[in-house]
């Protein structure tokens, strides 16, 4: 058997940053990280723009204040201002690491880390290497946990986290490649699984297995969720495959039009213009669709992002990737066209509780990442401030979960939790089993996506709540086609699903309790911020099987609350 | 409404538990135009076959989950469109989908990434940073343009190893270095943050390393991200070369040939394994050399120059001026 001092469930950025800092810390302790896939695959590749820091080599003037108030305001004052302000201290430090450890930023002409203009921000101070930042900066984080050891279990599912009074014992996983349930012992577990936006499916665009993993396996265990409700759109999704056009798009100056060629953002926010917050972008897109300005075509409805304005050099340059997926799945080549663009559901603010240090209320269980919910982002998060997150709640908690590990006595998990998972597959197989999960799968994506998106109102979400309860009860009678043990994807394609649906819920109950609108989560019966009811974050419990919804004050700072315009 | 079409994917399939070899299985479906392969199978898996069992991640060409040979070539089977295939298919409507190749097959389309990360390991794939860790995070190395542009293009690599699939020498031989495992090393060793440049080198320019490359370009062809692979291989030849890690015996294989055009404007086959392997080793391939000799297939010893030789002599000239350029 193995026994750890420390697993890491996913080998995302935050997974890998906790790992490389965990041995940084204490190289005698036994780490490892778990994932479900080859780290290097994991969906920080698909982050395109960058991450801020107030490095100011752009911009002189910058700083870590006004990093921390873009935020807190980009939040819609949801943010707890504690970890905000940590998030913004900490991120020069993090970005400077991660150029000397090898990551490939763009540069300045005098050879500092390339800045940018990101959405929301008032200084250009997204760090970027082209539009495939978070791809160098995973590959830059796995290439350096190799090269310290790090012990690495690939394609390994997780099923539950184990504790007993109340605290940590450690993990069970199934072995994808053999089909073996094993158990790992661990004083500690770091949950950085990622996010939970493709419970959105095909409106999404989040990679496959953004399933919402360590948050449903963490509710199960009685580890709170919060703000679940909050999902952000991202404005600028390819119209047919909703694959995404990074902000850095109209970071570079790229205009957004609707079908009387006007820059409709004029009329949502005069200052900033395309450059807004997303929410608000997302909102202003939408209503131009749904106002009659937008186009048509079978793939659905769509405004256009301009980008031929900036010339074949800067696109071919500066945004290559864009220009690669943009004539691959539109056939469009923004260097001569304006490319088709239409919202899709693209992040979780919500997650795991946990505080700035990442821990959670059972001892020895740590959350980070998008999986987690510090909150740094509240009802919205800031273009760049994802891949900064994971940077630094990784490095953070992995620090402080190696000098917490060895005070924790040794961990055991009882054999029987293998014969009651290998039962429960063996259940899904049964003969009384028929229900298809690539239909419920498509119904609760669908069912989210016409009820609870950028525009919410209490019947369309009652509905979503009811669909996604009957879809829960169908799930009861899902069908296991493959019995096989090796590398059984049907199997996983269940397990997520399952996990999906805990969290769907979590989603439509939060957003339906929530009368108010902020940030990403916009009400039509209820179009105002209502600080003196709803100024607070959503609590999601399970109690007895059934989920329970409470609530918990935001943390303050120096930022008094103030209404919102850009 | 958008064009339609039946089609039909002719799929690779293995499960260790149940089949003793491959087979294919006929998938027919009707497909419209602008779907990619990835989505064609994850409509297989999600209405016909269940079992049907490949890599799937982020669907936008990014993790490199899903390199898959598509009528024998292998790509990124969610940036390849169904259609465009289509017109390279050998039969009327039927594509083939099968596995990437020098790797060992786990089940379907799922093969062994793990040799890969092994090797990744074993050439220290990683920059060994220079930054003393007391210094770490305080500052900016100063990187400048022409430092920048060495590397940029080759951490595109998403590893999906589509080049190691397609790759001449790891056929014949699986514990090659790969061509990924030679990008990656070129990567590392032109970064000026790096500190084991000279280790990491010694390595590559040792057996089963650069040398052992036999320029099929096959790599190059196929990267998804259309990586110059081919220079990184040069680059770092020249570099073993310039910095005397030249007794290995690919080094004096290449130096052979060099020397050999130089003199004589072609090769001098025969005296060419001697001066690569030496003697003791030569005298091993003395049985295969007496076989070569009866069928006739046995290079002669005394060779001509080629006429006009001060063409080539121009060549060499230049070479030594630096008057070169590593693009194809």
């Amino acid at each position: 058997m193995n026994h750890f001092d420390i697993v890491i469930v996913g080998g995302g950025g935050a997974g890998l940053y906790a790992a490389m800092e965990v041995l940084n810390t204490n190289k005698s302790l036994k780490v490892a990280v778990i994932s479900k896939i080859y780290p290097n695959r994991s969906h920080t590749s698909a982050a395109q723009g960058g991450a801020n820091a107030a490095l100011a080599n752009k911009d002189k003037t910058d700083t870590v204040d006004k990093h921390t108030f873009d935020t807190v305001k980009g939040s819609d004052y949801l943010a707890d201002q504690d970890a905000a302000a940590v998030l913004c201290e900490e991120a020069p430090r993090v970005m400077r690491e991660l150029e000397n450890l090898g990551t490939p930023f763009s540069r300045m002409e005098d050879g500092s880390i390339a800045q940018r203009p990101f959405g929301g921000a008032s200084s250009p101070r997204c760090c970027y290497c082209a539009d495939k930042t978070g791809h160098t900066i995973l590959q830059t984080l796995y290439e350096q946990c190799l090269r310290l050891g790090v012990t690495f279990y690939n394609e390994y599912f997780i099923l539950s986290l184990e504790h007993k009074d109340g605290k940590c014992q450690g993990i069970t996983a199934l072995n994808i490649k053999t089909g073996k349930i094993e158990i790992f012992p661990s004083k500690i577990v770091i949950f950085a699984t990622g996010g939970y936006a493709k419970a959105y499916w095909n409106r999404s665009s989040n990679a496959a297995g953004n399933t919402g993993d360590g948050q449903a396996v963490a509710l199960r265990a009685g580890i709170p969720l919060k703000d679940m409700e909050f999902v952000q759109f991202h404005p600028t999704g390819l119209r047919k495959s909703g694959i995404l056009v990074t902000e850095g798009a109209r970071g570079e100056g790229g205009y957004l039009f609707n079908n009387e060629s006007e820059r409709f953002m004029s009329r949502y926010a005069p200052e900033k213009m395309e450059l807004g917050p997303r929410d608000l972008v997302s909102r202003s897109i939408e209503r131009e669709i749904l106002e009659g300005r937008g186009f048509d075509s079978d793939a659905g409805k769509y405004v256009k992002l301009d980008l031929t304005h900036l010339g074949p050099e800067l696109i071919t340059k500066r945004l290559p990737q864009i220009r690669e997926l943009s004539i691959s799945f539109e056939g469009i080549d923004p260097i001569e066209e304006p490319i088709p663009i239409r919202p899709t559901a693209h992040y979780s603010m919500g997650g795991i509780d946990c505080d700035k240090t990442g821990r959670t209320i059972m001892q020895g269980v740590y959350a980070i990442g998008e999986c987690a919910c510090v909150s740094v982002h509240g009802a919205n998060r800031l273009g760049g401030n994802s891949l900064l997150e994971i940077l630094v709640f990784g490095k953070i908690a992995g620090h402080e979960a190696a000098k917490e590990a060895q005070g924790f006595s040794t961990p055991s998990i009882p054999d029987t939790v293998i014969d009651k998972y290998t039962r429960y597959f063996r259940s899904l197989a049964g003969e009384s089993q028929y229900e298809r999960y690539a239909v419920i799968r498509e119904e609760m994506g669908q069912t989210l996506a016409d009820n609870v998106a950028i525009f919410r109102n209490a019947k369309d979400m009652k509905k979503a709540i009811e669909d996604i309860k009957t879809l829960r009860d169908r799930f009861k009678r899902v069908k296991l086609h493959d019995t096989g043990k090796v590398f059984n994807t049907n199997l996983i394609n269940i397990l997520e699903l399952r996990n999906m649906l805990s969290i769907a819920l979590t989603i439509a109950a939060g957003a339906y309790v929530r009368k108010e609108s902020r940030g990403s989560h916009f009400r039509t019966d209820y179009t105002t911020r209502d600080d003196e009811n709803w100024h607070k974050h959503t609590m999601f419990k399970l109690s007895k099987g059934e989920l329970k919804i409470d609530y918990k004050p935001v943390t303050m700072g120096k930022y008094p609350l103030e209404e919102r315009t850009y | 409404m958008d064009e339609k079409k039946e089609i039909s994917f002719r799929v690779q399939r293995f499960d260790p538990q149940l089949d003793t070899g491959i087979y294919y299985d006929n998938f027919r479906i009707t497909i419209e135009k602008g779907v990619t392969i990835l989505r064609a199978l994850n409509y297989i898996k999600d209405n016909i076959d269940s079992k049907l069992t490949f890599r799937v991640f982020c669907q936008a060409g990014i993790c490199g989950s899903c390199a898959m040979r598509v009528n024998g070539v292998s790509k990124l089977a969610c940036m390849t469109q169904v259609w465009t295939e289509l017109e390279t298919s050998s039969e009327n409507d039927l594509i083939l989908i099968e596995p990437i190749k020098n790797f060992s097959l786990i089940r379907d389309l799922v093969v062994e990434m793990e040799p890969l990360v092994e090797k990744l390991k074993n050439y220290y794939s990683w920059v060994k940073p220079k930054m003393p860790a007391s210094e770490m995070g305080k500052k900016e190395f100063s990187i400048s343009e022409e430092t920048f542009q060495k590397y940029d293009q080759a951490t595109d690599c998403i590893l999906c190893a589509s080049c190691v699939s397609e790759c001449l020498m790891m056929e014949v031989n699986p514990e090659y270095i790969s061509p990924v495992i030679l990008l990656k090393s070129y990567r590392m060793n032109v970064d000026e943050r790096d500190a084991m440049n000279e280790v990491r080198l010694k390595k590559v320019a040792s057996d089963k390393g650069v040398w052992d490359c036999t320029h099929c370009y096959k790599c190059v062809e196929h990267c998804v991200k259309n990586i110059d692979i081919m220079k990184g291989i040069h680059e770092l030849r020249h570099e073993a070369m310039t910095k005397g890690l030249h007794r290995s015996e690919g080094a004096k294989h290449a130096q052979a040939f060099f020397n050999d055009i130089k003199r004589k404007g072609h090769l001098v086959e025969a005296t060419l394994i001697p001066r690569t392997l030496g003697i003791f080793k030569t005298l091993k391939m003395v049985p295969t050399a007496i076989k070569m000799f009866f069928k006739g297939r046995m290079p002669p010893v005394f060779v001509r120059s080629i006429p006009h030789k001060r063409y080539v002599k121009k060549i060499y000239k230049n070479l030594k001026k630096g008057n070169y350029s590593s693009k194809r």
